[in-house]
């Protein structure tokens, strides 16, 4: 059965109502068919049941003289007038004590059964049983048994059978006719629509609308179906002018521009791109790209690349093209990954942006700047001999000569003296300053209470002279040369010190947790900064103060953001003029060591 | 050929039949000419009506009465015993004369043939019964014939229907001859 409604599945609709039309009619015709014959053959049996018992009787009655008197030639004659029923196979006339009397036959063959008691009709498979009991004056003289063949039945199914079938035939015709007529009105609106369909799938033209034949649920299909259609080409003009749009900004972009997969293979470049790969996408798109960058950075291209395909995560690297005049040239590659709501990336657009001439400026401006740091270096280095012995000499000169110098004299070493100390600590700074941009080992975290103590301790003496109280919170461990640290402090501690009102300072060190790093604060309560100077006091050599009220040489915030930068963090400060000033900076901290609540402090 | 050696054994049978039809044919012996007489004459009162006036009351018995010389003996007394013909029972009867009214509805005569002939035509409702073909002849009703060893009979319709009697088709359909 699944194997022949599979087989009746794939058949056209058209063969599919034919059959169906057939199997209705044929069933219908069957059942009516078989209803008559069944009925018949009941309504026949009772007319028979009738009609023979009518006719035994007759026989029986017109029996009962010749019984009576024996004549044998009148009972026959009266059994001979069955003649005139040809399905009478036999008929016999019983005496009184059972004993076959007369007889007639169809057949010579045919034999009546033996009679039973009573009037009866017994019907066989093949024939009809009469006994009819012979009557005279209220006594039973004998009995009449008539057999009555039921050929006819078979004769009356066989005639029905064949009108069934002459009908079946017509009737078969009729729906032939009927199902081509069906066609018009079913199949033809469904082939129109296939056709329609057909032609928009292997065209892609969604301007192709579907013929309306009827206005029954095929047409409402057919109306569904160009509305779809109406959509789809307005999706589609939509997606066009998209692409055009998308086209249009990548082709007039000065950046090289292109698009790849989600598995990494580059499916579109624009047309900047034509003065590295020349010619045309196919010979680069996919991976063949690669034959265009630098060897030495083929590898980390493809290694960087790859991890950003199997992640996710931004690419962003510098690395060189090879132009078709066979010059290599810097380029900055970045690509984003575009993710579809389900988180799946589903396409990666990437521009490359020809950096070479920065790339050129960058390495010429790095090289002047060690140059010129190894310069600073070398000078502030080779400087503090002689200053050394200008300092020196000048004391000796102080101590030994002292004396024999007059007042005028005595007052010029004094200058002399003070300004070779003076060089002797711009000397220090300046090599600090240049030691600030040395690396320092960071890998493993430095207590920075401990820095902020050490340099607590070189500034005692400032401190005890100002009166300065100095406090703090708790403070975290961080990743920042030791060093480093206790510079940034010593020199912010010692501003706040150096800067200050009349009054003792007041000098709080703080700490709190920002993301990937720490932000310190040291604030204090001195001069303050004119919001104008805010950016400009972290320059190297500038200064605020040109008097002599504040002595300093004006590398110290320049040694800071030095220092800070270095580590990726950053420098700031915010201020009332008059009140006091904040420095912030920032510092990599370990992660999950928190600052607690305010705790040590140390007072001058 | 073997139709008629069929037929002649039907025949056979049939007369086998006639003997078993009549309890006088019990044993051995051959039913006499008379045995089978005296079952007709009772079969006849079945297949005859009689005019309600031919009874002396409405349930009068049917009288078989032997005129004369009785050639039946105490057969016919055996035969008659139970038998009963359109609600009225059988009786025999034996008379020196011919009956008052009433009295027979059946007579037969052995002898006194040309007698009960006339009397029958006299339109009494009694059936007469004879012998031989010149009994109807001579205005009797029925007369029995021997003929091949057969027992058979002539009727004269006219005779019956002159004395009122009406006779069943059935009666006539069996006999050799019949005088409308």
């Amino acid at each position: 059965m699944p194997v022949n409604a599979r087989i009746f599945r794939n058949k056209p609709i058209r063969r599919k109502l034919l059959i169906m039309i057939m199997i209705a009619t044929a069933s219908a015709l069957a059942l009516a068919g078989a209803g008559i014959v069944v009925f018949d053959s009941l309504l026949f049996r009772s007319y028979l049941r009738r009609d023979l018992t009518a006719l035994a009787r007759i026989i029986a009655d017109n029996s009962t003289g010749a019984l009576t008197f024996g004549d044998l030639k009148a009972a026959t004659e009266t059994l001979t007038t069955l003649r005139a029923r040809p399905h009478v196979a036999s008929a016999c006339v019983f005496g009184k004590d059972g004993i076959l009397f007369a007889h007639y036959s169809r057949h010579n063959a045919t034999v009546c059964p033996a009679p039973g008691a009573g009037e009866d009709i017994r019907f066989t498979t093949s024939d009809v049983v009469v006994t009819q009991p012979i009557l005279l004056s209220g006594g039973t003289v004998g009995t009449l048994v008539l057999v009555y063949d039921l050929d006819e039945i078979g004769e009356r199914t066989q005639l029905f059978g064949g009108i069934v079938a002459a009908v079946l035939l017509a009737s078969s015709l009729l729906a032939l006719l009927l199902a081509s007529k069906v066609r018009g009105v079913i199949e033809k609106p469904i082939s129109t629509l296939v056709r329609a369909a057909s032609s928009v799938s292997d065209t892609g033209d969604y301007s192709i609308r579907a013929q309306k034949i009827s206005n029954d649920e095929l047409g409402l299909l057919a109306d569904r179906f160009n509305e779809m259609l109406a959509g789809i080409q307005s999706r589609d003009e939509d997606l066009k002018a998209e692409r055009e749009r998308f086209r249009f900004m990548a082709e007039s972009m000065p950046q090289k521009i292109f698009t790849a997969k989600p598995d990494g293979t580059v499916d579109y470049f624009n047309r900047q791109w034509t003065d590295v790969i020349g010619s045309s996408f196919e010979e680069s798109g996919g991976w063949s790209w690669t034959q265009f960058v630098h060897p030495d950075d083929v590898e980390e291209t493809v290694r960087l690349w790859q991890h950003s395909v199997a992640t996710g995560e931004l690419l962003n690297l510098e690395h060189r093209f090879r132009r078709t005049d066979g010059k290599y040239r810097w380029h900055l590659t970045s690509a984003h990954s575009m993710h579809d709501l389900n988180g799946h990336i589903t396409m990666w657009i990437g521009s490359n942006t020809d950096i070479h001439e920065q790339k050129e400026k960058e390495d010429a401006l790095r090289r002047a700047n060690e140059d010129l740091q190894q310069f600073a270096y070398s000078a502030s280095h080779d400087l503090q001999e002689p200053i050394r012995n200008v300092a020196v000499y000048s004391e000796i000169v102080a101590r030994h000569y002292g004396a024999r110098l007059d007042d005028d004299g005595r007052q010029f070493l004094g200058f002399l003296h003070e300004g070779g100390r003076r060089l002797a600590t711009l000397v220090d700074d300046l090599l600090a300053y240049t030691r600030a941009g040395a690396a320092e080992p960071t890998d493993s975290p430095v207590d920075s209470l401990e820095a902020l103590r050490n340099s607590i301790t070189s500034l005692s003496e400032a401190i005890r002279e100002s009166g300065a109280e100095v406090t703090w919170d708790e403070l975290p461990d961080v990743f920042i040369g030791t060093s480093h640290l206790q510079q940034v402090f010593q020199n912010l501690i010692g501003n706040a010190l150096k800067y200050r009102h009349d009054k003792a300072p007041r000098i709080h060190i703080a700490a709190e947790p920002q993301g990937k790093f720490c932000r310190f604060s040291v604030q204090d309560n001195g001069i303050g900064i004119d919001p104008q100077y805010k950016e400009k006091i972290f320059g190297v050599f500038k200064r605020l103060h040109h008097d002599r009220t504040y002595g300093g040489t004006g590398i110290g915030l320049a040694i800071c953001q030095r220092v800070v930068e270095r580590y990726g963090g950053r420098i700031w400060v915010e201020s009332q003029p008059g009140k006091g000033s904040t420095f912030y900076f920032t510092v990599p901290r370990r992660t999950g060591t928190g600052a607690g609540a305010p705790l040590g402090s140390a007072a001058g | 050929m073997a139709k008629g050696r069929n037929n002649s054994s039907w025949r056979n049978a049939g007369a086998l039949a006639l003997l078993c039809l009549f309890p006088m044919a019990r044993a051995a012996e051959a039913p006499g000419e008379y045995d089978v007489k005296a079952t007709y004459l009772l079969n006849f009162a079945k297949f005859v009506e009689w005019p309600a006036n031919a009874f002396a009351t409405a349930d009068s018995p049917i009288a078989i009465c032997i005129l004369g010389k009785d050639p039946f003996g105490r057969a016919i007394d055996e035969l008659v015993q139970g038998e009963s013909a359109n609600g009225r029972k059988l009786v025999v009867r034996r008379m020196p004369e011919f009956p008052s009214p009433q009295t027979c509805q059946i007579v037969f005569s052995e002898d006194g043939g040309a007698e009960l002939a006339r009397m029958g035509a006299a339109g009494r409702a009694i059936l007469t019964v004879g012998e031989g073909a010149a009994f109807v002849r001579n205005g009797g009703m029925i007369g029995f014939v021997v003929e091949n060893h057969r027992v058979r009979f002539d009727i004269s319709q006219s005779a019956a229907r002159a004395a009122s009697l009406h006779l069943s088709s059935r009666l006539l359909a069996v006999a050799r001859e019949v005088a409308r």
